[in-house]
């Protein structure tokens, strides 16, 4: 029972971090139409910032986290603002262009800090004990983190004229600019909020997993999982998802072993697709 | 009479034409050359060619597919288990890389053609991981994490390529397979595929059946991608399952993006120029994949017909 009990705790907090990333992506899809395939390649930015922050120049872990968040913001604005801009409405253009973004990050991580994986261990370590059931209080933390970000994503997005604002966009382009919605300055600030939240991701979970090159290509599949299940562009959707695959992943891994519960999951999903491209709560599929 | 030859050329596509010579006279290397370098560069520059091809047949349509990998696996993996029966007739085994990967590909284009744009991009990218995550779970037929090793060199007509200079001699011929076909396809449908690439609905309501003309792409470019699975496996007498990482995708679009799209010389210019450039970097090859990205950058942002289509364009401009 207890095992049961665990395993549901580790699926609850796997699913917090999978809700951070595919609530950014699919912002990013929902609000600019855009495939961010450098979706990984931000969370993996995040952990590295992080961890030279705290290597490097001695910053405590959580001042550390903030400036991981604010960097990769600041790297989302820059790069939506200067490069996808220009072909906003050109689908492969650009994707291919995330797809260059994602190889130059990866590249450049490679060259700053070589191939083998860092030294970043969480500040928290110990683990809280409830009767037989351990619980490590560094998922717990992260787990805390997750959900106020969620939160706060949400109260943005539901209760404040700038969420307003992104989701009228994402709703009807054109009504909300002849609306007076600019997206000069509304499409940057969505890429930067998405990256964020993936940068955040990656400071808060490469302490607890892994922070070497290739972290992010397996962030980018579960993006995809996740918010293909949840129905592209629709954030409620993708929290939904980022659990069940989350808790998925835990139980499958706990009680059968190895892939064959991600490969269950990747068939569903590949149906899911075909017959029911909107996913489990989008409403109408985006023009594609 | 050079009227008429012209309009043969134009029939045929000059293109076409360019390609299938280059891969004639790519015969020409193995044969008077012994180098190493020369060797290994050439055997990746023909695997990369292949697979380039069978991304860009699917580019014809406006497709984007990332489900090269996985079709490469079904081929060099087919030709990896056939040589554990000593199958090794290389007939047999070209055929058997490009049948298979296509069957496969019948009932899986009646699923994933019916998305299009950045849906069938995902569908594709979820393919190749579930392509990946089969090969770990079904250890018994294709060896799971440890592949298989120690492929049995094929055979050609009685002859065991064995040897270095035949291996590549092989994967010439693969290459220019491979070439035939794509070239015949791309060119005898080539007003389908544009119809389709244009304006898929137009096309449909001016009375195209669409849907057979992607079945037909998708099937050939799967079959093509299998070859290039084979060529792999020949080159590394090994089947492994991070040769066909759902990544290396990737690798295969950049050449065709960066060559160009627009014709077939594209993706033969970008294989050979960004192996070679890999190559360039010697132990620190991972570093191309930067090279890439850049590079993809510049022909998105600034050359959209990549290297193949903007040098067209300034001789078109000079002329």
């Amino acid at each position: 029972m207890h095992e049961f009990l665990e395993a549901g705790i580790i699926g609850v907090s796997l699913g917090a971090q999978y809700a951070l990333l595919a609530l950014g992506f699919t912002l990013i899809f929902g609000i600019l139409g855009v495939v961010n395939f450098a979706h990984g390649g931000f969370y993996m930015l995040g952990g590295y910032v992080a961890y030279s922050c705290v290597s490097g120049l001695g910053l405590p872990y959580p001042l550390a986290v903030l400036v991981a968040v604010l960097a990769t913001a600041g790297l989302g604005w820059v790069f939506e603002l200067l490069l996808i801009e220009r072909l906003i409405d050109d689908h492969l253009a650009t994707l291919m262009l995330t797809l260059a973004l994602y190889l130059i990050i990866s590249t450049g991580v490679l060259v700053v800090f070589g191939p083998i994986s860092m030294e970043f261990t969480f500040p928290v370590a110990g683990a809280l004990r409830a009767g037989p059931i351990y619980v490590p209080r560094e998922n717990l933390i992260v787990l805390a983190v997750c959900l106020a970000a969620i939160l706060a994503v949400y109260l943005v997005l539901f209760r404040t004229d700038l969420g307003r604002a992104l989701r009228a966009l994402a709703d009807d382009r054109a009504v909300g600019m002849a609306l007076g919605l600019r997206p000069r300055l509304l499409f940057p600030a969505a890429f930067a909020l998405a990256t964020g939240l993936a940068g955040l991701t990656g400071a808060l979970v490469t302490p607890i997993l892994a922070l070497a090159p290739g972290v992010g290509d397996p962030v980018l599949a579960t993006s995809f999982i996740t918010v293909i299940l949840g129905g592209l562009g629709s954030l409620g959707g993708a929290a939904l998802a980022a659990f069940i695959v989350g808790i998925v992943e835990a139980y499958t891994s706990v009680y059968f072993g190895g892939s064959a519960g991600a490969l269950v999951l990747f068939v569903l999903v590949l149906l899911l697709l075909v017959f029911r491209p909107t996913g489990l709560l989008g409403r109408d599929v985006r023009g594609a | 009479m050079h009227h008429r030859s012209a309009g043969l050329i134009r029939r045929l596509g000059g293109a076409e034409i360019a390609a299938v010579v280059i891969f004639i006279v790519v015969f020409a290397i193995p044969l008077s050359t012994k180098s190493v370098l020369v060797y290994s560069v050439l055997n990746q520059v023909l695997v990369g060619v292949v697979a380039a091809f069978s991304v860009w047949i699917m580019l014809r349509m406006n497709l984007l597919s990332f489900a090269t990998p996985a079709f490469m696996a079904i081929g060099g993996y087919t030709v990896a288990i056939a040589g554990r029966y000593d199958i090794t007739n290389a007939f047999l085994l070209t055929a058997g890389a490009f049948v298979l990967p296509a069957l496969v590909a019948v009932p899986l284009g009646a699923l994933v053609l019916r998305l299009r744009g950045t849906y069938f991009v995902l569908v594709t990218f979820v393919l190749s991981q579930i392509m990946q995550l089969l090969l770990f779970e079904t250890p018994d037929l294709t060896g799971g994490s440890n592949g298989i090793a120690g492929v049995p060199p094929g055979t050609l007509l009685g002859t065991e390529l064995a040897s270095n200079q035949q291996v590549l001699l092989f994967a010439c011929g693969l290459a220019l397979l491979a070439t035939l076909i794509t070239a015949l396809v791309t060119r005898y449908f080539r007003q389908h595929f544009a119809a389709i690439e244009e304006n898929e609905i137009l096309a449909e309501s001016l009375g195209l059946v669409v849907w057979r003309y992607k079945a037909l792409g998708f099937v050939v470019s799967a079959g093509v991608a299998g070859l290039a699975g084979y060529s792999l496996v020949n080159m590394l007498l090994t089947a492994h399952p991070s040769s066909f990482d759902s990544i290396t995708a990737v690798d295969f679009i950049a050449y065709t993006i960066v060559g160009g799209r627009a014709s077939i010389l594209g993706p033969i210019v970008g294989s050979t120029l960004l192996v070679y450039a890999t190559n360039l970097f010697g132990t620190h090859g991972q570093y191309a994949q930067g090279l890439y990205g850049v590079l993809i950058l510049v022909v998105i942002l600034a050359a959209r017909g990549g290297i193949v289509g903007t040098v067209g364009t300034l001789l078109r401009r000079r002329a």
